[in-house]
């Protein structure tokens, strides 16, 4: 008889909850233009898992839509020169009611005449972001609150204040070098006055020094499209694409390139402060390139990441020198998900 | 040293480079008012993906390029404790009562936060298990340099094996056994293989050592030699039928004959040679029993003249302990085989009859000189008359899973052979899991002391130098030019 019951009482209610009811379905297909037929044709490449995936031998000449751009190949200058790079990363550790715990490591690699030469390790070094520490960063206001409320922006504050400070350094330190940067080269909101891009491209200049940005991936996907020509070339080469970053993005420094650093190698975005062919010739003279990519700024990015033993490491180093009481967490996203992965 | 999990019998403790343990070590676990007793039975690495991915990663790095490091945190030294941070797997053996007494049935599991863990020491142990006795046997030393010694009461009455690969120290502590056996006032016969043990009598350095007067050596056909009167009919008609492999009919001819000699108080070997010629028998028999006949003079086993050799003479109740070590090393197998018989039967008679105190035996490699059959014979039905076996062998397999199960005492040396060690494994006191990772990396003269004279909690032990003068090192072709 329940069962009957249960029957007799479900059976109007879900026929109310029935999506034709509800034209929740249309509703979703109207909220954009589909627009579908737009895809017959074309060439395509799908995602994984949100990584940005690049076509091999480039998007072919009908999709450089910014007319014919000057290809001007790079000839390697084997005259001795320092290339210094350097990479960062900055993780969230800890919270406490009032702010956050963060670490970052930086890496420098160095080489000299092909060969690389040393690099130095440097933190992990740990940052206590609060209302009161905060107030010593000389933010505006907003952003200081901003940093506080999203961990990924107190990440990359600390990330570009540690990268800043290394590249100001060795801009004021060495003459005739190359210093060499992971990413674009651009003002951030988050430099300070004495660090910042400007200076470091001001103090290279007054030393001699060239430094070049090196971005492994771009969002700008004009970039791609006007670096097709590149993929046609068979040695180091590099393309100015000045024109489509300053008209994009304001705060660049130098010159923009997008830039292929060896044989059938990935086509790059490149920001250079200082002799564009001269640059790129003496890093590929002096720093051993291999798949593309300058060794030296790979060596820095392996140096400057977290392994896991670090991080147990530092947890450890603040559970016993800070006097701090550890409270049981747990993870939210799980506990409302559950179990299986999503 | 934390504990980081348990299954089955088995815990996982996570042990930091400043924690030492060696393998065989007895942990003491305390976890408020109760305590468990562990051994530590393998090490390893604590080891993750990650970890070995950032070491090889390091590596890489290192080699590519010179290291310049600031690490204002310290936190490469801790991150390279992790590195050396080790898992210590451990059998739990026992709990302690509140009396302090030891008992296998634990129920309970200690507390990973609040556990305290230390080493404990074997004399520790031994007054949990009241493991205490009157003949002491000191054998060495422990993991921790502590001395260890097991009593002779627990080789009394038992069977024990002294097993492992090739000269990892088998006959060393065999030599030492029977010394302090000796030294006790036991009875000792040794089925001396390699000439070896007659070296008991003797120091290193040449001099006579404390048993020198209690160890007498015995060669077959030499000082070795039997009245066939004293033998007596059984122990030559076993040596006939399981040495010698005498058909039934021969033996009962043989036995006639002997029975005709014996009438005529005339019994000898010379004696029965006359007769085999001219006794009135089918010829078969008769070149079956001429040519067993040859092979029995050419022993030289037997003496007609009176002074052949007595048991009795030597193994006196209320005696000062002696051992007979029977030199078997240059005999041909036929006359080893006929050895063991006779003394093996004469000693059952004497104990039979209480002419003679219990005695140990101790058996180099006895596959070679005793029939499969026999094996289970000595070590029950001899057991019951007073002979406590200790065989030594460096073949596990050679003994049969019935005589493993009733063992008492196992003395395991270094064996490397997967099969030798699957062997072991199966049929020894301990479980598998210890007699593989211990006895696997066991250096020269340690020994894995497993039954009844460890209390059945195994104890890894660096058998102490001998005393005695080693004998029976193989003659060397390179080493005698030197």
């Amino acid at each position: 008889m329940l069962i009957n019951m249960t029957t007799q009482l479900s059976t109007p209610f879900t026929d109310s909850l029935s999506l034709g009811n509800l034209d929740i379905v249309e509703s979703v297909s109207k909220c954009l233009a589909p627009k579908l037929d737009g895809l017959r044709g074309k060439k395509i490449v799908f995602s994984c898992d949100d990584k940005r995936m690049v076509p091999v031998d480039g998007w072919g000449l009908r999709a450089n839509l910014y007319g014919a751009a000057t290809v001007t190949t790079i000839r390697p200058i084997r005259e001795n020169t320092m290339v210094a790079a350097i990479d960062s990363s900055s993780v969230k550790l800890a919270e406490t009611e009032e702010g956050s715990l963060y670490g970052v490591k930086c890496g420098i690699a160095t080489a000299y005449g092909g060969r690389a030469l040393m690099h130095f390790k440097i933190g992990p070094v740990l940052f206590y972001l609060s209302e009161s520490t905060i107030q010593d960063s000389e933010l505006e206001d907003r952003l200081a609150r901003l940093v506080l409320l999203d961990d990924d922006f107190a990440k990359r504050l600390i990330r570009v204040r540690a990268e800043r400070a290394m590249q100001k350094e060795l801009a004021g330190h060495f003459s005739d070098s190359i210093v060499l940067v992971d990413g674009s080269l651009k003002a951030s909101i988050f430099e300070d006055r004495d660090r910042s891009m400007a200076r470091i491209a001001e103090e290279s200049v007054l030393r001699r020094n060239m430094v070049i940005g090196i971005s492994k991936g771009t969002r700008l996907k004009a970039l791609e499209r006007a670096a097709a020509p590149l993929t046609k070339v068979p040695g180091p080469a590099y393309i100015e694409v000045d024109m489509i970053i300053k008209s994009l993005i304001r705060n660049t420094v130098g010159s923009n390139l997008m830039v292929k650093l060896g044989k059938s190698s990935p086509v790059l975005r490149a920001d250079v402060i200082g002799d564009r062919s001269g640059s790129l010739g003496r890093l590929l003279g002096n720093d051993p390139v291999a798949g593309g990519y300058p060794e030296t700024l790979r060596l820095a990015h392996y140096i400057s990441t977290f392994s896991g033993t670090e991080m147990t490491c530092l947890r450890s180093h603040v559970l016993n020198n800070y006097d701090v009481t550890e409270l049981a967490a747990d993870d939210i996203r799980r506990t409302l998900l559950g179990s299986i992965s999503v | 040293m934390k504990i980081l999990s348990k299954n089955g019998n088995e815990l996982l403790l996570l042990a930091m480079k400043e924690d030492s343990a060696a393998k065989g070590d007895y942990l003491l676990i305390e976890d408020r008012s109760r305590s468990m007793i562990v051994q530590v039975y393998d090490e390893e690495y604590l080891s993750s993906q990650a970890l070995i991915e950032d070491m090889v990663k390091e590596e890489v790095v290192n080699a590519s390029s010179m290291e310049n490091l600031h690490d204002p945190l310290n936190i490469g030294s801790l991150s390279r404790l992790v590195r050396d941070a080790r898992i210590f797997r451990a059998k739990i053996r026992a709990a302690l009562t509140g009396e302090g007494r030891l008992t296998s049935e634990v129920t309970w599991l200690p507390s990973r936060v609040e556990s305290k863990m230390r080493r404990l020491r074997m004399k520790e142990i031994d007054s949990f298990l009241g493991r205490h006795g009157i003949y002491p046997i000191p054998l060495g030393r422990t993991g921790d340099s502590e001395e260890f010694e097991i009593y002779a009461e627990d080789l009394d009455g038992k069977l024990s094996i002294i097993t492992g690969k090739k000269e990892s120290g088998k006959s060393h502590l065999s030599k030492m056994l029977v010394k302090t056996l000796v030294q006790h006032g036991a009875f000792v016969v040794v089925f001396d293989l390699n000439n070896e043990y007659s070296g008991l009598g003797y120091n290193r350095d040449g001099t006579p050592s404390a048993i020198s007067r209690q160890v007498k050596v015995l060669k077959p056909g030499r000082t070795l030699r039997f009245s066939l009167d004293y033998c007596g009919k059984a122990a030559v008609s076993g040596m006939l039928k399981n040495a010698l492999d005498m058909p039934a009919a021969s033996l009962r001819e043989f036995f006639r004959i002997w029975d005709w000699l014996e009438n005529k108080q005339s019994l000898g070997i010379e004696a029965i040679g006359n007769a085999v010629k001219t006794w009135n028998i089918n010829e078969l028999v008769r070149d079956a029993l001429v040519s067993r006949y040859h092979v029995i003079q050419s022993s030289r086993l037997f003496t007609d003249k009176d002074g052949g050799f007595m048991f009795e003479s030597v193994i006196t109740k209320g005696g000062s302990g002696c051992a007979m070590v029977i030199n078997m090393g240059e005999l041909p197998p036929t006359v080893r085989k006929m050895v063991v018989e006779l003394v093996l039967s004469k000693l059952v008679d004497l104990l039979e009859r209480g002419d003679i105190p219990p005695i140990f035996l101790f058996a180099e490699e006895a596959q070679l000189y005793i029939r499969e059959t026999y094996w289970e014979d000595i070590i029950t039905r001899m057991r019951h008359f007073g002979i406590y076996t200790t065989f030594v062998t460096n073949q596990p397999d050679a003994i049969s899973d019935s005589i493993y199960r009733q063992v008492d005492n196992i003395f395991l040396f270094n064996f490397t052979n997967d099969s030798d060690l699957d062997k072991i494994s199966r049929v020894s006191l301990a479980d598998n899991d210890t007699i593989r990772s211990i006895v696997r990396t066991l250096p020269q003269r340690h020994c894995l002391a497993i039954g009844r004279v460890v209390c059945d909690l195994p104890v890894v032990v660096k058998v102490a130098p001998t005393e005695v003068l080693t004998l029976g090192e193989t003659k060397k072709f390179f080493g005698s030019k030197k």
